[in-house]
């Protein structure tokens, strides 16, 4: 019993517990120079949903299949199977048809960097569609996640027409998060044909640093680069907006650039540039081109140069501290300009 | 055989990001009182109320419609609520003008709007991330809710599945940005425009920061906004009345047309197509085959700017530009320029005048009552500049699959 409810506690609830507000009324001043109240609430609905006629789909995804319904008169296969009646056959019957691990990507897909509230912590992700049902005349496509196992999801990487293996959760509870979708070409060849292949056999968490080839023509940018970092960082001083920003975080980031290496120390609320690449790091990002710090330093952002793919990042827990760096030249130049004020 | 349908009035309230000074009862309520006052009506001239309002969770209430019957004077009359995500005020707005039309009812208010940002997401302490999971939950709980899809995500899917095929066309900044600049100057003359005192450079675009790339930068997505809007939609006869009492011209709806896409995205047969916007052709092709017009006619367009990129292919679906050459836009200069316009100037030529009110980039974008909002504009454009021809157009719900389009004339003599 006792046994039982530790695992209980351990399981992943629907409402995280930080999730939620504590019963107030607060004051909130109107543009108009007046006080106005407002009051915590929430609009809750928790629900046990039924997959009804959908279950099937999700009952084959557990067992590390794929299935879909086709339609016996038109031959189209609907994936996932939304419904076992043909909407464009008068409604004909649908057959379960069992489909392969494999398919195409259907279009350029976008990278999510801002996610709703439920999904904060868990992005950048990825998801598109892919066209799984190749050999049908028609066919819907599949919806889901997108990963890599070469670092954080970039521009380039699922564009459309590449051709995607389906990974199965080593553990699946009947989502359509138990399966998503690798490029082939990441696949080892001698995976490629495994149905179902398992995420675990796939380095999906600890990516390679890409190689990166230093060049004489990025080492006066890598230096200018240097010289600005290390000026913003001597400005992180106690007590300062850029000293809270960093406050409780602690990192050691290695840093390859095509100009050279170095480190970035995150702790006790400040921020050392180092030249030399650390021994030990939290994690290590890369990029060929040094500018990508002048541009942070100068009012721009490293999440920014994630985003178009100019740096390189290892997975999802190196992303929080981009955030906190990302905040670092905003947070000195309010500093700065309170410090002018009389 | 349909009744003629006029239009004689439309009002907006101010558009904010947050209206802490009100409600959204109060936000009806205001929109329905100013409508109203500037048509020199009462509420006693109107026979029965459609009510555009998107999401019961914005609102936090189911039926959120109920409680405002008698807060704008309704009381013991005819009442629905229409929602259809985005398209939900175009949809409204083709309620009322169906029970005008069919002679169910002789004076219809249409009132849309929606309170957005009262929610708030406790572990970011801000609202935004709220209001995305609100949204979200547009998409089914089933297949695509999971996978923490958000409307931007939907938007732009389409976009970079719109550049796999029509590559080179949307996918120039510099297009974009020019757009978005000379949208920021026409919201700076609609004075309840939620940025109408931001001045918004092509600079100022291209180096925002990115929400989606290579197609969403900050600055070229539209805005939450709070707010709500109101139109009048009048029978032949009452609108000649009520037109000569106020001494304001009437604005014909001669063409509407509404085309809704299929949900589950696919390869042939019925399925969404991510590469096109089907909806808006159809739409578009149904409301000018409904008008008699073609494209060339209209001189006016408030459409629907979810983000720039969508606007490019949205003028492309209505026949405005080419698909797959809509940067035409800027670079044939067929998006008239305000500056040159003034107050009171028409378009020429091939030129359009796109989103005069700034559009839902500048101007707002309360959501239930946005297509209204579009609707206010258009008829105060064509009043002021005697553009014969106008277009009004609403999208919505998951990759742009809900439609709508509405041909508007301004009655013969004008003012």
């Amino acid at each position: 019993m006792a046994k039982q409810r530790r695992v209980m506690a351990k399981r992943e609830m629907v409402i995280p517990p930080d999730y939620n507000l504590p019963r107030e009324v607060t004051t909130i001043a109107g543009k108009d120079g007046t006080p106005y109240l407002q009051f915590n609430t929430g609009m809750l609905t928790l629900y046990k949903q039924t997959y009804g006629e959908i279950s099937r789909f999700f009952m084959g995804l557990k067992e590390g299949k794929l299935i879909g319904a086709r339609c016996k008169n038109c031959r189209q296969v609907m994936v996932p199977a939304a419904t076992w009646h043909c909407p464009d056959c008068d409604f004909a019957p649908m057959e379960e048809v069992t489909l392969p691990h494999h398919g195409v990507l259907a279009a350029t897909a976008p990278i999510t960097f801002f996610p709703s509230a439920t999904f904060i912590g868990k992005a950048p992700f990825c998801r598109g569609y892919v066209d799984v049902a190749t050999k049908a005349p028609v066919a819907s496509f599949l919806p889901c996640r997108l990963r890599t196992t070469t670092g954080i999801p970039r521009p380039g990487i699922f564009v459309k027409g590449i051709e995607v293996k389906l990974v199965f959760a080593d553990e699946r509870q009947g989502t359509i998060l138990d399966v998503f979708a690798v490029p082939m070409s990441e696949v080892p060849a001698k995976l490629r044909k495994k149905e179902p292949l398992l995420a675990s056999q796939l380095n999906l968490e600890n990516p390679p640093v890409p190689k990166i080839k230093e060049g004489s023509k990025w080492k006066t940018p890598f230096a200018a680069a240097m010289k600005d970092m290390k000026t913003m960082a001597s400005k992180v001083t106690k007590g300062s907006r850029a000293a809270k920003d960093l406050a409780d975080r602690s990192h050691t980031i290695g840093v390859k650039t095509g100009g050279g290496k170095f480190g970035m120390v995150v702790a006790n609320g400040k921020l050392r540039i180092v030249d030399t690449l650390p021994k030990k790091v939290s994690f290590t990002m890369a990029a060929e081109d040094p500018v990508v710090f002048t541009k942070w330093v100068k009012g721009g952002s490293l999440s920014d140069a994630v985003m178009e793919g100019l740096l390189w990042l290892p997975n999802l827990e190196s992303f929080p501290a981009l955030y906190a760096l990302d905040r670092l030249p905003r947070s000195i130049r309010r500093d700065e300009e309170e410090g002018r004020r009389p | 055989m349909m009744r003629r349908v006029g239009i004689v009035g439309a009002g907006i309230t101010e558009c904010r990001g947050r209206w802490v000074e009100k409600t959204y009862w109060d936000l009806f309520q205001t929109a329905v009182r100013e409508t109203l006052s500037a048509a020199q009506m009462t509420i006693d001239d109107v026979d029965s109320v459609v009510y555009g309002i998107y999401n019961d969770i914005f609102e936090h209430q189911a039926i959120p419609e109920s409680s405002l019957t008698g807060l704008i004077g309704m009381t013991n009359k005819p009442g629905v609520r229409i929602t259809s995500g985005g398209a939900t005020g175009f949809y409204a707005m083709r309620g009322a003008i169906m029970e005008v039309a069919s002679g169910m009812s002789d004076v219809v208010l249409c009132v849309g709007g929606e309170k957005a940002t009262d929610c708030f997401d406790p572990l970011s302490k801000s609202p935004t991330p709220m209001v995305i999971n609100t949204i979200a939950y547009s998409w089914d709980p089933f297949f695509e809710n999971p996978l923490g899809a958000t409307a931007n995500d939907s938007y732009m899917q389409m976009c970079l599945g719109y550049n796999d095929s029509y590559p080179g066309d949307i996918g120039d900044p510099l297009v974009r940005a020019k757009i978005v600049e000379k949208l920021c100057r026409q919201g700076n003359r609609n004075p309840y425009a939620q940025r109408r005192d931001e001045h918004v450079t092509v600079e100022h675009v291209m180096n925002s920061r990115w929400i989606i790339p290579p197609f969403l930068r900050l600055l070229e997505a539209c805005m939450y906004t709070e707010g709500a809007g109101a139109t009048i939609f009048a029978s032949e006869d009452k609108a000649r009345e009520l037109s000569e009492r106020s001494g304001q011209p009437i604005i014909w709806v001669r063409g509407v047309g509404a085309a809704n896409e299929a949900y589950a995205v696919g390869r042939g047969g019925y399925y969404k197509p991510l590469d096109r916007i089907v909806s808006d052709r159809l739409a578009a092709e149904r409301a000018y085959e409904m008008a008699g017009v073609k494209p060339s006619d209209i001189k006016i367009v408030e459409l629907h700017d979810a983000f720039v990129a969508q606007l490019m292919i949205t003028m492309g679906e209505m026949g405005f530009v080419p698909v797959g050459k809509t940067r035409a836009l800027i670079d044939e200069g067929i998006m008239a320029d305000i500056d040159d316009l003034g107050d009171k100037k028409a378009p020429v030529g091939k030129q359009v005048l796109v989103n005069p009110s700034g559009g839902l980039i500048f101007g707002g974008h309360f959501v239930g009552g946005s297509n209204m909002f579009s609707m206010w504009s258009a008829r105060r454009e064509m009043i002021n500049r005697q553009v014969p021809l106008a277009l009004v157009h609403g999208t919505g719900a998951i990759n742009a699959c809900f439609g709508g389009a509405i041909v508007l004339e301004l009655d013969e003599g004008g003012m």
